[in-house]
């Protein structure tokens, strides 16, 4: 069977480290110690007084006991067991109980960026992260959008997360009273785009009334069709972007748009928080638009969080390697190869030197990715 | 829900903003979105598609720098013999001039590795720049041996001389054909060796590293690895599509790519003579006939992927993941 006939989901560490990840929201992290798990690491996260973000293993390198417990003095992180000195960088600075501090003791520290509302993090190679940059998502912080987000954590590999927001193909089976009318007739042509590091698709639906929530959250009026256009882009193991577009020529407003910004952060194989923030450029001063907006996407996200679990759960039980793809599995399976990629980059080269020691695969999901 | 969906590379209408003669025939071409906006992300090794004509699409690998995400950088040089891409960039494109470009992609991906050994012969060097400031951020040690005709007519010598002594110039005006055995040196179980260049280098390269383990060696071709004169004629197999769920034949005088297409799946492809590496398709079955310029010898052993602009199969049978 096809190695990609299935989704390597099953205590996979398939996760590329040499890549931005959202770690928590801005106004998470102050003037205490916030203590996360990114990638299956442990990380301290605190605000210095220039209004940085640290961020340190949160371990103390002396006997390990999380800093987490102990406090914050100035810009300096004071271990709770001992009272060791760590600064922003992880460097020890003081040792209570002796005159100098040891050579090179140091807890580990990590690139991060405070672009609000977000704190990203580079778990790979520390130097590597001034090569990138986080995605920009400019609209997140423009005050001509209205924007409202919460986190979700869902019990599930994160491929599996990126899979079924690629797939709208699920959407009018799974929310049937949530989709879009014209999902109800013939579907439109998928258009899906690619380049190295990303995958994008878009719809355009042919002018339809417009269902209940679509109405009532942009006050349009029901007894009129317009066209839509549906668009969504991988832009990196952790973030995809969803955009819904209402055209309501002739209004004079143009065009109504929704955004759905989803920042997937694996917090082990099969752990996943989700980071979702929904703009739009349309009643952005209306908060009860926000109030309708929310429980519409709590609906859908919910509802894909149980199914992504159960699949999880029968994934762990009885494995994945008898799943079958589709047509319609092309923009999943090709950002599963944009992954496979970043990996085997990572995983770097194995030659086989001897004829005892065989060699080790040289690409695709087999190593640090194989089912169990 | 109908199986309607159409699949293809990112493509774009970009401006050249700066054009720079960087060595006698060579012009470096910086492009952007006319509208300011964000382009794609790519890795080192990459290149883009220029489609200079209808149907006349040629690759050029991206110089620029990494975290540069509103343009790209392009070398180009004026080939004597070309067929009309180089001379069109020479002689067509000037600043402001508007052009159409697809990808990025990259079938020349860098690897981790503990070191590294760079071959640039002449313009192959673009691909190398973009891998040396990745591997130089990671403080990995490489070296990096540069042959050209002259001085002269070597690019980006400028930029690369801040890296000093690991960078050897060997034009060979001065000194000759690079000197392979004393750059490759000894086989070595940490190094992987990267090479770009015309082919009499990509050829001497790859004997001089065959008794390199195997994977060591990556290379980067612009045009097709000569064709191995036939065994026999080519003959017809059949084809099965799996995801699709259809079965149909390949004839004799017809591609992989040309029967897919035909059987109205979308998928994509580029250059079509298998240098390229877009139509790379995954193999569930089949003894396949490797024709292309992009796979390693050790890709194609292990046979789970081919190239169906060239490739064929020997086989009655292809089973494709499509």
């Amino acid at each position: 069977m096809s190695r990609l006939a299935g989704i390597p989901v099953v205590d996979a560490v398939n996760y590329p480290l040499n890549c931005w990840y959202v770690a928590a929201t801005s106004d998470e992290v102050g003037r205490g110690l916030v203590s996360r798990t990114v990638l299956g690491q442990p990380v301290l996260f605190y605000r210095l007084r220039s209004g940085a973000v640290a961020a340190l293993e949160d371990r103390c390198p002396h006997r390990s006991l999380p800093l987490s417990y102990g406090t914050l003095s100035d810009d300096e992180v004071i271990c709770g067991y001992h009272g060791m000195a760590f600064g922003p960088d992880g460097r020890c600075v003081r040792v209570p109980s002796q005159q100098n501090v040891p050579y090179g003791a140091r807890a580990r520290s990590f690139p991060v960026r405070d672009e609000p509302p977000f704190v990203w993090i580079w778990m790979g190679h520390p130097a590597t992260s001034t090569l990138s940059d986080p995605p920009a998502l400019p609209w997140l912080r423009d005050a001509d959008w209205a924007t409202f987000g919460e986190t979700l954590l869902v019990e599930a590999n994160y491929l599996l997360l990126h899979e079924n927001a690629l797939d709208l193909t699920h959407f009018p089976h799974v929310h049937p009273g949530l989709s879009p009318s014209p999902y109800l007739g013939t579907p439109p042509r998928l258009e899906i785009e690619v380049t190295e590091t990303t995958v994008s698709y878009y719809r355009d639906f042919s002018p339809s009334p417009l269902v209940d929530w679509q109405a009532r959250t942009t006050g349009l009026p029901r007894d009129r069709d317009y066209a839509q256009r549906e668009s969504g882009e991988f832009i990196s193991p952790g973030l995809h972007v969803d955009r819904m577009h209402v055209f309501a020529a002739g209004d004079g407003a143009g065009s109504y748009d929704k955004i759905l910004t989803r920042a997937f952060t694996p917090l082990g194989p099969r752990r996943t928080i989700v980071y979702w923030q929904v703009s739009r450029n349309y009643l952005t001063s209306q908060p009860q638009v926000s109030d309708q907006l929310r429980d519409v996407h709590h609906a859908t996200l919910t509802a894909d969080k149980r199914l992504l679990e159960a699949i999880q759960a029968r994934a762990d039980g009885l494995g994945a390697d008898e799943e079958f793809n589709v047509s319609a599995d092309v923009a999943g399976l090709r950002a599963h190869r944009i992954i496979e990629d970043m990996l085997a980059a990572e995983r770097g080269w194995h030659p086989c030197v001897t004829e005892e020691e065989p060699c080790e695969p040289k690409s695709g999901l087999s190593g640090p990715v194989q089912r169990a | 829900m109908s199986g309607d969906a159409v699949y293809r590379e990112h493509e774009g209408d970009l401006v050249v903003v700066r054009r720079e003669t960087v060595a006698t025939d060579v012009v470096a071409l910086t492009l952007a979105d006319p509208a300011g906006g964000t382009l794609p992300g790519w890795t080192p090794g990459a290149h883009i598609d220029v489609v200079l004509d209808e149907g006349l699409t040629r690759q050029y690998s991206l110089c620029g720098a990494l975290r540069d995400r509103t343009s790209f950088r392009i070398g180009v040089l004026r080939a004597p013999d070309s067929s009309g891409g180089s001379r069109f960039v020479h002689d067509a494109l000037k600043e402001g001039s508007q052009l159409r470009v697809r990808g990025p992609r990259n079938h020349f991906a860098l690897v981790e590795a503990p070191r590294y050994i760079f071959v640039a012969g002449g313009i192959g060097i673009t691909p190398l720049l973009p891998m040396i400031e990745s591997v130089q951020q990671r403080g990995v040690p490489w070296t990096l041996a540069y042959g050209g005709r002259q001085r002269a007519s070597m690019a980006f010598l400028a930029e690369l001389a801040r890296h000093g002594g690991r960078v050897r110039v060997w034009p060979q005006d001065e000194e000759g054909l690079l000197d392979l055995p004393a750059i490759l040196g000894d086989p070595r179980p940490d190094t992987l060796v990267y090479c770009c260049g015309p082919e009499q280098l990509l050829a001497a390269v790859e004997s001089q590293c065959a008794v390199w383990p195997p994977g060591a060696l990556h290379v980067e071709r612009f045009a097709p690895k000569p064709a191995e004169p036939a065994a026999a004629a080519d003959s017809p197999f059949e084809l099965v599509l799996q995801r699709s769920g259809i079965t149909t034949v390949v004839p004799a005088d017809q591609t992989i790519l040309e029967v897919v297409e035909r059987a109205g799946i979308s998928l994509l492809s580029s250059c079509r003579v298998g240098t390229c590496g877009t139509c790379e398709q995954e193999v569930i079955a089949g003894d396949i006939d490797h024709r292309d310029s992009v796979l390693t010898s050790e890709d194609r052993e292990a046979g789970e992927y081919m190239m169906i602009c060239v490739s064929r199969c020997r086989s009655e049978r292809l089973v494709l993941d499509l």
